[in-house]
């Protein structure tokens, strides 16, 4: 690479293609910016250009009980349904994959549909199923819808996973004198893990940011954050909704950060 | 290290109900012989190998290993080593946890599974890479945890299904002397799955020519070579001349044949194609009468070079024309 004996002549194509994807990448982080810069300005509306740079939103919405709680059932709901749609999106994936069921693509098709379905009516209907059952509205009741929402994500990543898979390894196992059972647990379960977790991470976010289903499904004073936020800004909007925003993303984040760091999802980052 | 004998009693096993994999196979592999099933894809090679690990269950017939009938042993209970081409090492755990799965499995107490695994790589000259991921490893080395792994359980009976056939040729070869070599010293009964003739001919004590499900012909590497039974075997094996003789089709290897002068000759012709291989040169003669023969000229010797369009004399003594069945 040394020498400029080979240096490239300048390259149109390449330089259009750089500028495509400074584009995109502007274009995907100026709302996160924007939000930041909310967040951090004083005033007590929304306004621009910022004035100074304070803590003083982020110090609200840290007071405030009502967000405190609701931060704290949306952390909670979301790590339930994280544990909940890893085991049941990796086993239904497992089932469709290995399975040998009869009408394999209609089962696929039917376990993926609440992605196609708008969740607005996902809601609804979970809203006016639960009614007619006449159990109200549980904190299980929303961890279940938004376990109906998240499972797809962690079928798909598993799917992908299993596509790839070399069953010689589970072979070269079980001749070893692994019983089926163990065959899975030392072989199978840890190779699929990656890939069942990275969908782990899409149901906690999914679960985290639900806005929709969530609307229909809490009850006062059992509000999750995306719904707490909404209501907060019917009235007011200051920069505590944008210091919300802020240490939802964070949270989400450190959520994707702590599981790669433990499990190792960079395989996945390509999918 | 003990070894069993394996034999397939008219074994069949067919797939959804319409193909016919296997086709009531009988074979009777001897303890400690390194038996290599030969064929082309398709052939039934792998499927009868994968009968004998347990993967495949056939439909009718029986397998019997070291004297038990294990048709409906479960996989796990068959105590054997396999060795697949792709290797199927366990890709998240290190060297030595790949060799040393097999004792874990057998609840073999730590140190002695530490000390065996220790033994089994310095067996396929690995020692030092313990520690190592199986991505970490080049092709050969792969192979030799794949044969570590498989070894140190002493199974009496290791399968090899094309294990050599990811390696690049010179590697390939390497890796022929030194399986073969191990498998004399630990007189393990191995069953070899190849397509490649040289390979199995190379290698085996005995092998089976299979095609379309069925078994051609058993015999030792020289047999099958010099003594082929039928035309496919004849034709998979090496270079081959049929000639139609009174009806009957008989096989003349190209080597057997001679370059001489035209009034010694039984057949007169006309070099077509010469095609130098290094230690000899395979000529394509076109004789009088039309029909086209192969001819390998060794080079021992004084020897004159035929180029195309040279007239040569063509010879052969009778005993090397095998008559084929069919």
């Amino acid at each position: 690479m040394s020498g400029a004996t080979n240096k490239r002549p300048f390259d149109a194509g390449h330089a259009a293609y750089l500028a495509l994807n400074i584009l995109l990448l502007v274009f995907l982080l100026a709302p996160i910016a924007i939000v930041l810069i909310f967040a951090l300005n004083p005033t007590p509306f929304i306004s621009f250009p910022p004035v100074g740079v304070s803590l003083r939103w982020f110090e609200k919405f840290f007071a405030s009980d009502e967000f405190m709680n609701a931060l704290w059932l949306s952390l909670w709901v979301a790590s339930v349904v994280l544990a909940l749609s890893v085991l049941i999106g990796g086993a239904c994936a497992l089932a469709l994959v290995r399975g040998c069921l009869p009408g394999r693509t209609f089962l696929t098709a039917f376990f993926m549909s609440p992605l196609m379905l708008p969740a607005i009516l996902t809601g609804l209907a979970l809203f006016q199923a639960y009614l007619l059952v006449g159990i109200g509205r549980p904190v299980w009741g929303l961890i279940l819808a938004h376990t109906l929402v998240a499972v797809p994500y962690v079928i798909r990543t598993t799917l992908a996973v299993l596509h790839n898979f070399d069953r010689r390894i589970e072979e070269a196992a079980a001749v070893l004198g692994a019983s089926p059972a163990r065959v899975f647990f030392e072989v199978t379960l840890p190779l699929i893990r990656p890939g069942v977790f990275a969908g782990g991470v899409f149901a906690f976010i999914v679960s985290f940011d639900q806005f929709p289903v969530s609307l229909f499904l809490v009850v006062p004073k059992g509000e999750t954050l995306p719904v707490v936020l909404f209501n907060y800004m019917k009235f007011d909007l200051d920069g505590a909704i944008a210091a919300a925003s802020m240490v939802s993303i964070l949270l989400a984040l450190s959520v994707v950060l702590v599981l790669e760091r433990l499990i190792g999802l960079k395989a996945y980052v390509k999918l | 290290m003990t070894s069993a004998a394996i034999r397939l009693e008219q074994v069949t096993k067919t797939f959804d109900g319409r193909v016919v994999a296997v086709d009531a196979v009988t074979l009777d592999i001897a303890a400690g012989e390194f038996f290599s099933l030969l064929g082309p894809s398709g052939c039934g090679k792998t499927t009868s190998l994968r009968m004998i690990a347990g993967f495949d269950h056939p439909d009718s017939g029986r397998i019997h290993v070291g004297g038990r009938d294990i048709t409906d042993l479960p996989v796990h209970r068959r105590d054997m080593g396999m060795v697949f081409q792709s290797y199927a090492l366990f890709p998240h755990r290190t060297v030595a946890e790949n060799v040393a799965f097999g004792l874990r499995m057998r609840e073999v107490p730590k140190p002695e599974i530490v000390r065996r695994v220790q033994a089994a790589l310095a067996q396929v000259a690995l020692t030092g890479l313990e520690g190592r991921k199986p991505s970490q490893l080049s092709g050969g080395q792969q192979q030799r945890v794949a044969l570590a792994r498989a070894l140190v359980v002493e199974p009496p009976v290791l399968l090899c299904d094309e294990p050599l056939g990811a390696l690049d040729r010179k590697l390939r070869q390497q890796m022929q002397f030194e399986l073969k070599e191990l498998q004399k010293r630990l007189g393990v009964t191995l069953v070899f799955v190849t397509h490649d003739q040289e390979e199995a001919l190379a290698m085996s004590d005995r092998m089976a020519v299979m095609n379309k499900g069925k078994v051609e012909q058993v015999g030792s590497p020289t047999e099958i070579y010099e003594q082929p039974r039928t035309r496919f075997v004849a034709d998979f094996i090496g270079e081959i001349n049929i000639l139609e003789t009174a009806g009957l089709p008989r096989a003349l290897r190209p080597e057997k044949i001679r370059l001489v002068a035209s009034p010694d000759a039984r057949v007169s012709g006309k070099v077509e194609t010469a095609n130098y291989l290094g230690g000899s040169t395979l000529l394509r003669v076109r004789a009088a009468d039309g029909q086209s023969m192969l001819v390998r000229e060794t080079h021992v010797g004084e020897r004159a070079s035929r180029a195309p369009g040279d007239a040569v004399g063509l010879t052969w003594n009778d005993h090397d024309a095998v008559t084929l069945e069919g």
